[in-house]
């Protein structure tokens, strides 16, 4: 089972329950807002073969597209959440956390729609600017890649080294390499947990690059992450009559 | 027409093989007169343009970058161009929002039959990006060209 537990510290920490009467540790607070979904690629959690997970809304979200992405052929997944009203809920089925998700689908933050829209309101230099100091910061701990629960190649992209795809140094042109490449991989993958934003050690917003493309991608094609188990990925799929503007 | 400088603009065209491609070399056998500045390279479809390689040709010194295939439903892999159309709209989105002169990257649909509407499009975009000037946006953004640039100015 995979929970919430206190810790000396102020914000909840996971904990991995194997003995029911472990239980007790078990806690949920507005605090408990990581994304536990992200230890369900563990081989270690993995061979337990049944596991339960104790979800917020944004967990539910990555569950249900780790589902569509056939993530969990392996394991009995038995989901918990928590909903406003504090009464702890079980699903019985797959169908139900989607049909859950579906009800309470979540919005962006208003902390993201403020920094994006401050952002779209800049002029395209100003917005390089803006970037490239960011990504100069970046020291490359890829701990973004880390904390993301749809990061779960076993061999990612900046592993290609025969050529070296990705610049590996921390210096600005490799960071933008980075992060471009990574938006780019978890367009219409990435759940909006803000887990990325939120971990960096630098205070990147990197959420803010995939959720943009989010938005982008129900714009231009009306698909979304998360929302159903079927599963609908803008780039893997095509219509003969997409429509752009800037094709000559 | 005199440019109005003699910058030489070097453009990057990652162009498919059966439509682009063959569309380009048939403006070179009707003797097309066309601007010098395109390096052309060949791709089996545009469906295996990887984006970050647009990225690179910038770092590696282009100005501008052609990207162009077959139209729409003449795909020879049949829906190669469908998903590089998708694609590029995603990625032309994400540069834009990044501040990357979108600009500098030209997108066409070329047949193997259009080898006028190649050398048009070459001509055109060369004169557009001898207009922009060269691409100096990833200059003097790596530590090693920032020392430099600190050594040069101390020896002074």
């Amino acid at each position: 089972m995979i929970g919430f537990k206190e810790a000396l510290t102020k914000q909840p920490v996971p904990c991995f329950i194997e003995k029911a009467s472990d239980v007790e540790q078990l806690i949920y607070t507005e605090d408990c807002k990581n994304n536990l979904s992200v230890y369900l690629h563990k081989p270690e959690v993995r061979q337990a073969k049944k596991i339960g997970i104790l979800a917020n809304i944004s967990t539910l979200r990555a569950l249900v597209q780790l589902i569509s992405e056939n993530q969990f052929w392996d394991i009995e997944l038995t989901v918990l959440t928590v909903n406003d009203l504090g009464e702890v809920l079980l699903f019985d089925t797959l169908e139900a956390v989607e049909a859950y998700v579906q009800a309470n689908f979540p919005n962006y933050t208003e902390e993201e729609i403020k920094l994006l829209g401050y952002l779209e309101s800049l002029s395209r230099e100003e917005r390089w600017k803006y970037w490239t100091d960011q990504f100069a910061n970046c020291i490359k701990c890829y701990a973004c890649r880390a904390v993301c629960p749809m990061c779960y190649c076993p061999q990612c992209t900046v592993e290609c080294n025969q050529p070296q795809w990705i610049k590996l140094s921390a210096q600005t042109t490799g960071n933008l390499e980075w992060h471009t490449m990574r938006a780019m991989h978890l367009a219409g993958r990435c759940i909006n947990c803000g887990e990325c934003g939120r971990i960096c050690p630098v205070g990147i917003p990197v959420h803010l690059l995939t959720v943009r493309m989010n938005q982008d991608l129900f714009k231009e094609f009306g698909t979304r992450s998360g929302y159903a188990l079927k599963g609908d990925y803008a780039l893997n799929n095509f219509k003969p009559d997409d429509k752009e503007g800037f094709i000559k | 027409m005199q440019s109005m400088s003699d910058f030489e603009p070097k453009i990057v065209a990652f162009v498919c093989n059966w439509c682009t491609y063959a569309g380009a070399d048939l403006a070179g056998t009707s003797r097309t007169q066309y601007a010098p500045s395109v390096r052309i390279v060949r791709f089996p479809c545009t469906g295996r343009i990887d984006f970050m390689l647009l990225m690179k040709a910038f770092e590696n010194g282009a100005d501008g970058i052609i990207v162009s295939g077959c139209h729409p439903n003449d795909c020879h892999y049949t829906s190669g161009n469908f998903h590089a159309r998708r694609r590029w709209i995603v990625f032309r989105s994400l540069l834009d929002f990044i501040g990357f002169d979108t600009d500098r990257i030209t997108f066409s649909w070329v047949s193997a039959a259009e080898g006028k509407k190649w050398a048009t499009l070459v001509n055109e975009v060369t004169e557009h990006i001898q207009a922009k000037g060269p691409f100096t946006d990833l200059d003097k953004l790596d530590f090693i060209q920032l020392k430099e640039q600190y050594d040069e100015a101390i020896t002074k």
